[in-house]
């Protein structure tokens, strides 16, 4: 009689194994923290009413980190363990994994979104497909990313009148009189450039470039060009500026630390911020911080900033029904009418469809929306170029050299040496 | 003269025969389950990283490429750099780990049970803590513009104004050595401790009776006992010292000018960062190759009768 209670009990218990393998195809999403996609409320909150549409998929998430999430899809890669759907931007899913042909062609879900997504920047289109055309991103958010000062020591220190308040932009010669007058009023350090590692490097890439509007890479994208006359000009200028004590250098600190120092008011402007870092480091700001983003320093007054653009590439695992079925998974989170804009939301970005419009007028983050006045200035997206991760460790290896008082022209040829190595 | 008796030849029965190869497929069985994992998790491996050293190993490519891996390496600038900071850690932290535990231990084993367990959680709690949360406290302790460190030195009136401890070149090898040894010495501390306690009593009695002075008792009674504790001692800290990864990972990224560039971050970088396995394999047999000649010696020079 108990073996036969225990038969029944364990088909019981299988039977939600073989219900599952009749009915629902299982998928594994990885996604990095973008925003609240790092958050496991905010993304099992998705899921829960994605089901309620879908119920014959199940989605399974795991949460990468940038210090760590590049590795674990390495290992995953050469053990043939990728999930099926990874969440992260084009110089990874493009330039990365799809150049070394990992990621699966998904034009078609561009078919009928193409021109929506155009509409809202022709740059994201472009940065979503190789050399040959084939999509191996589909974008859901964006943003550009900029920097930030804090308003009420500007204002003490009388440096507001070298800032456009209107437009969030200044010049170099701007910026270069309000670290004077930060100075002179004694809020030192004024800022820190951070140069311990690759995290956050696009705020120090865009403080370069902008200054005397060099440019990053080439146009299309074949090399890195630091070594242009422009960049090699703004590297002097930091050094010197380092050098005078106007401004710290840090090769012990990235960019997390840094926006904590701005956070808790020990530097009065940041390099590294952008929307969703304004959510999130909203609790952290010492009471005397008031948060007043900007585009970065150029000559002309014209910036060109940096842009992220984050969405979904499909790995492929060789297994037809599970692509059927992130595809329709990242077709209903990026397309569905109910669900896009909430899945914007949750990224703390801008959409990348410009049907969507604002989707951040009346609700909690409405200050959100202030950010899209950086999208007109958003740059070349230049992050696809080859040799990206060895170039990322050579940019802050470089920083670090410069600072330690090597010569620019000098250092700038070893760098673009390396990163240029093919 | 004595005459060396040669035991008879014994014979061995049929039945014994087969009793004894009973008790070695036991022995064999007992064994199986541990050798499959030493087997499958630490020789396979071993025997891959060899193999795949000689091939341009990448994401997109597997091909033979002979030597051209190690040829790189002994070419490559920033190799030569992690091997020298790899083996200035070892070379400082190794005797200073040997000796500092030595000295604690030897303080401490003879208070009461309660204050040696006591000493040996405190020096043992880092240990058990884990790096990333050790490594955060001291990031904070060294932090230039808010770190204890500075603070104290300023306020003793030893520094005039902060030092970016792990930001300049000078002083960030030394700041990876000194947290490397925090976290080193729990487990020498206990183990000294616990070959202290078993000395041989009646031997330090004898000579002191003797008129044996106390550095006497402890380098001619004390030290030849916790020889093979010792001996231990070093090889594994000799290992964890060249394998020395999660500080520099979690505080300096090799930096600043690959000042804390050690050959495991290096491997690290290469293999997963660059996704050159091939390489990093390469890198891999090497490190390998020095810890074993560098053990080889210490077993050498710490060679005991008894151990």
């Amino acid at each position: 009689m108990k073996k036969l209670i225990a038969l029944f009990l364990c088909l019981i218990l299988a039977l939600p194994a073989f219900a599952l393998a009749d009915d629902q195809v299982e998928i594994t999403l990885w996604t990095y923290p973008i925003g609240s996609w790092g958050n496991a409320e905010t993304v099992d909150g998705i899921i829960k009413d994605f089901n309620a549409v879908h119920p014959e998929i199940k989605v399974t998430v795991q949460y990468l980190d940038y210090q760590s999430g590049d590795d674990q899809v390495t290992t995953a890669i050469e053990a043939k363990t990728t999930p099926d759907i990874i969440m992260e931007g084009p110089e990874r899913l493009v330039a990365n994994w799809g150049a070394a042909g990992k990621m699966l062609d998904i034009s078609d879900l561009w078919a009928d979104t193409k021109d929506d997504i155009i509409a809202a920047s022709a740059a994201v289109e472009a940065a979503c497909k190789n050399a040959e055309g084939v999509y191996y991103e589909y974008p859901l958010c964006m943003t550009t990313h900029c920097m930030v000062i804090n308003y009420n020591d500007f204002e003490k220190a009388g440096a507001l009148q070298y800032i456009d308040e209107e437009k969030h932009t200044w010049t170099t010669e701007g910026f270069l009189n309000a670290l004077d007058a930060l100075n002179a009023a004694g809020f030192a350090p004024t800022a820190v450039v951070y140069c311990g590692g690759q995290g956050g490097d696009q705020g120090t890439r865009a403080l370069v470039t902008n200054l005397y509007s060099g440019q990053f890479t080439a146009p299309d994208h074949s090399a890195y060009t630091m070594d242009s006359e422009a960049n090699i000009k703004a590297l002097q200028l930091l050094q010197q500026l380092v050098k005078d004590g106007k401004l710290d250098a840090d090769a012990g600190i990235v960019a997390g630390d840094e926006i904590a120092l701005f956070c808790n008011s020990t530097i009065s402007i940041g390099f590294c911020w952008n929307a969703s870092a304004a959510v999130s480091n909203k609790a952290s700001l010492a009471e005397d911080v008031k948060v007043f983003p900007m585009a970065f320093p150029s000559d002309d007054g014209v910036p060109e900033l940096q842009g992220g653009i984050w969405g979904f590439g499909l790995f492929d695992n060789g297994d037809e029904a599970k692509v059927a079925a992130a595809k329709t998974f990242v077709k209903w989170v990026c397309d569905d009418p109910a669900q896009a804009a909430k899945s914007v939301y949750a990224s703390g970005f801008f959409p990348t469809r410009a049907s969507l419009g604002d989707i951040y007028a009346g609700t909690d983050k409405a200050e959100n929306g202030e950010y899209a006045i950086f999208m007109p200035y958003l740059g070349d997206y230049y992050q696809v170029t080859p040799n990206w991760a060895a170039q990322r460790t050579e940019w802050w290896n470089l920083l670090q050299r410069i600072f330690a008082g090597g010569d620019v022209a000098a250092e700038v040829a070893v760098y673009c040496q390396n990163a240029n190595q093919k | 003269m004595t005459t060396r008796a040669f035991p008879a030849r014994r014979v061995v029965s049929p039945a014994m025969r087969a009793a004894r190869r009973r008790e070695n497929i036991a022995a064999y069985l007992f064994m199986a389950p541990s050798l499959v994992f030493f087997l499958g998790f630490v020789i396979f491996p071993m025997g891959m990283c060899l193999v795949t050293s000689f091939f341009n190993y990448t994401m997109t490519d597997f091909s033979w490429i002979g030597l051209a891996n190690y040829v790189e390496m002994f070419q490559d600038a920033i190799f030569g750099k992690a091997l020298v900071n790899t083996i200035v850690i070892v070379l400082v932290s190794v005797p200073v780990t040997c000796m500092f535990s030595l000295w604690v231990a030897s303080l401490i084993y003879k208070m009461r049970d309660r204050h040696t367990s006591f000493f040996r959680c405190v020096f043992y709690l880092p240990v058990v803590t884990g790096s990333v949360a050790v490594t955060v406290v001291w990031k904070w302790i060294f932090n230039n513009y808010y770190g204890v460190l500075n603070y104290v030195f300023k306020n003793l009136g030893l520094i005039t104004r902060n030092i970016n401890w792990l930001g300049n070149p000078d002083y960030a090898l030394a700041c990876i050595i000194t947290i490397l040894l925090t976290t080193s010495v729990g487990q020498p501390i206990v183990l000294y401790v616990s070959a202290l306690s078993n000395v041989d009593h009646s031997l330090i009695e004898a000579a002191s009776v003797d008129g044996a002075t106390n550095m006497q008792v402890f380098w001619k009674i004390k030290w030849p006992q916790v020889m093979p504790t010792t001996l231990y001692i070093l090889v594994i800290t000799t290992i964890n010292s060249f394998q020395c990864f999660a500080l520099i990972q979690l505080l300096t990224s090799g930096g600043p000018n690959n000042s804390t560039q050690t050959i495991m971050y290096y491997i690290y970088y290469n293999a997963f960062k660059l996704s050159r396995y091939g390489y990093g394999s390469a890198m891999g047999i090497i490190l390998a190759i020095i810890i074993a000649v560098f053990s080889a010696i210490q077993f050498r020079l710490a060679k005991t009768d008894n151990g």
